[in-house]
């Protein structure tokens, strides 16, 4: 792949993207990771909140708040800096990052896909009760199946956060997109200068997050035309 | 089992200075910031009308979509560090961090500005029409006063939740809060505790945030309070 | 052509489509000065569309429409004018929901003849107190009651001291207690000599006030005539059915 781009833009410049677009896989891997560990976490807690014991509900809105509120550089920096000086252990920052954001993802996500179940009219449930279902078979034969096709136009949306997110995991030394950036960047080489090696990063993400904001955005659109 | 050191923080006088001066400078950056960001904002919104020309509308929609969908960090680097080489231009990197802010929230309050704009009620656009309004005073009085308060809810999460990604401007040395907790565990190697009050003082003034900004909403909507 | 005339509004030969689809078919219409005109017919007949012409807030494609002697056209550059001159109420009253009822009377005064503040709340006054809803002046219009918001709308328009006021189906949103309070307002109006060209089904109104009854059928008019011959005598056979589900 390099090779190919050292072709087309030469030397330096082809150099670079192929570190840039190397660093790219561990941005991709992470949001990746995030997205399924969040996505799985924050399914367990949606099903939590809605479920009818109180004491799992309260949990679950604590951990949904919490997770929320607390800033994910925050996070970062606990797991990857305090945890292991606090515990007196290792931990690899592709572990704390990981962990960082599944924390951060599930916590948004569950946050959406309850809106999406709160938007299946009441009678919905009702009607499955009516017919004898119990709470679990109600939720997955009834209500999940409409609240999915509700929930996936700004799932897709949140999946960008995410990417975004996993920018800031470069301050706990994870090789990502954004620390290979800086390391060019700050290598004051000609032709490296911040003024074009940050847009080109920029640029990656954005090849990155573009088409999910416009499949999200498409998603939206059909949605809205078939419950016309 | 756990060995909770937190007076480790308190016990220097220095520490709390500096964790107050940190809350302070990211309350002033995020909210002066904030604010020019909504002004900006609500500009990019009104420019993606259907009648602006449309070279210009193409531009306030692709500006959006940059900043949307590249993260802060590269923003703020880029204009901390490119943006000043390319101007030929010199300004502290308090400027930077502003600058940064206000463009990074711009383009999410623009697009939420944007959605209230469209679901403005088609009556309300006729009965100024038919009224003799001009479109420059119909979106002025009638249209942006009832976008803004729709949307005001979706503003303040947004901005609470820009506010939550603000620490990055420690990395261009603002003395933020981020700045002071590393400040703070580079000298008394205490990083989970100072880290987990970080996360409280954060906490808290987006709790603050949220509280002043839903008590200025009857002062700025009051129609919305007699419903 | 051009010379004043007691015309107030003349329609000649218009025809409107949406996409392929002909709203209004070959209208011709002259409404005079003072005049007070009821325009009736079965839903999707083309009559609020045609009003809605009147003030260019739906453009035409063929013929001619003249309001005050004004052309009025697709592309006309100051339909302000004319709309200005137009008073419109809506079925939806669309008052402004974050003004008060004064404001919503003052302001399209500031904005659109640029009168003072003094000035345009006094006008705003007297057509609060000619509606008789002074006393609400201070609310917004979500604490009004349907029939009083309606009686607003009325008196937010003729702030703008119109001299043709055209109504919407004004009375078809609203509960039915409360659509003589606005009928009432509707007959004070049209005694006072103002050209009114009301959208309605209100055959009560049309019998009390009209001078002519207009019925349209499928985008078309199919009757122009005086309200007893039209109650009592109509001529086309649609009109008679129309007025034996609505009477």
């Amino acid at each position: 792949m390099t090779d190919l781009l050292i072709s087309i833009f030469g030397d330096f410049y082809g150099n670079m993207l192929g570190i840039l677009l190397n660093a790219t896989q561990w941005t991709i891997y992470l949001s990746l990771t995030a997205f399924v560990g969040g996505g799985i976490v924050g399914l367990v807690m949606t099903v939590l909140k809605i479920s009818p014991s109180k004491p799992l509900r309260v949990f679950a809105s604590m951990y949904i708040w919490f997770f929320q509120s607390i800033p994910l550089l925050m996070l970062l920096f606990i797991l990857g800096l305090g945890v292991p000086v606090f515990f007196s252990i290792d931990v690899p920052p592709w572990l704390a990052a990981s962990v960082a954001l599944t924390l951060f993802t599930s916590a948004y996500l569950s946050e959406v896909w309850r809106g999406a179940l709160q938007s299946i009219p009441k009678g919905q449930w009702e009607g499955g009760t009516a017919v004898g279902m119990t709470f679990s078979q109600n939720l997955i034969y009834i209500i999940a199946p409409q609240a999915i096709r509700i929930a996936i136009p700004s799932t897709v949306g949140f999946m960008i956060q995410v990417i975004k997110g996993t920018s800031m995991a470069y301050i706990i030394n994870y090789d990502d997109l954004m620390r290979w950036g800086k390391k060019i960047a700050n290598s004051q080489l000609d032709g490296a200068e911040p003024f074009i090696i940050f847009p080109i990063v920029g640029l990656f993400y954005f090849a990155l997050c573009f088409p999910l904001s416009c499949l999200s955005k498409h998603l939206e659109k059909r949605l809205n035309t078939q419950n016309r | 089992m756990f060995d909770f050191r937190f007076y480790e923080i308190w016990r220097s006088e220095e520490f709390v200075q500096v964790l107050f001066e940190g809350a302070f400078n990211s309350f002033w950056l995020t909210t002066v910031g904030g604010i020019f960001g909504f002004i900006l904002g609500t500009g990019l919104a009104l420019l993606q009308d259907k009648s602006v020309f449309v070279g210009l509308r193409l531009l306030a929609r692709s500006y959006v979509e940059i900043i949307r969908n590249t993260p802060f960090v590269v923003q703020m680097f880029f204009v901390a560090f490119g943006l000043p080489i390319l101007l030929d231009m010199q300004w502290s990197f308090f400027a930077s961090a502003l600058l940064a802010i206000m463009l990074n929230f711009s383009a999410y309050f623009s697009e939420i500005i944007r959605s209230g704009i469209d679901s403005t009620p088609k009556g309300q656009i006729e009965a100024a029409y038919s009224l003799g309004f001009k479109k420059y005073d119909l979106v002025k009085d009638i249209i942006l006063p009832q976008a803004l308060e729709k949307v005001y809810p979706s503003l303040v999460s947004q901005f609470v939740f820009l506010f939550l990604t603000t620490g990055l401007i420690s990395e261009i040395g603002i003395e933020d809060i981020t700045w002071a907790g590393r400040f703070i565990s580079d000298r008394n190697f205490r990083d989970f505790e100072v880290y987990l009050v970080l996360s409280a003082i954060y906490m808290s003034m987006s709790w603050m945030f949220i509280l002043i900004l839903n008590g200025c909403r009857r002062k700025l909507f009051p129609w919305r309070a007699e419903k | 052509m051009n010379e004043a005339t007691n015309n107030s509004i003349v329609i000649e030969n218009m025809n409107k489509w949406y996409d392929d689809f002909q709203v209004l078919k070959d209208i011709n219409l002259t409404i005079k000065q003072g005049e007070r005109i009821v325009i009736c017919g079965p839903s999707g007949s083309g009559k609020s569309t045609l009003i809605r012409c009147l003030n260019h807030l739906e453009i035409y494609q063929e013929g001619k429409i003249t309001v005050n002697d004004v052309h009025v056209f697709n592309g006309m550059k100051n339909p302000e004018a004319i709309r200005v001159e137009v008073g419109m109420v809506f079925q939806s009253f669309n008052l402004f929901p974050h003004l008060t009822v004064l404001d919503n009377c003052i302001l399209p005064q500031l904005r659109v003849l640029g009168l003072d503040k003094v000035k345009a709340r006094e006008t705003a006054m007297t057509f609060l107190e000619r509606v008789k809803i002074p006393d609400q002046a201070d609310k917004y219009p979500a604490q009004l009651s349907g029939g009083q918001q309606q009686r607003v709308a009325i008196a937010r328009a003729l702030c703008m001291k119109p001299q043709i006021m055209l109504f919407d189906e004004p009375t078809s949103a609203l509960d039915p207690e409360m659509v003589n309070e606005v009928l009432d307002t509707m007959l004070e109006l049209a005694e006072s000599g103002m050209t009114m060209v009301c959208v309605t089904h209100e055959m009560g109104f049309a019998a009390k006030a009209a001078d002519r009854v207009i019925f349209m059928d499928a985008g078309q008019i199919i009757e122009d005539s005086t309200p007893t011959e039209f109650f009592e005598n109509p001529k086309h056979e649609r009109a008679k059915e129309f007025l034996g589900q609505i009477l």
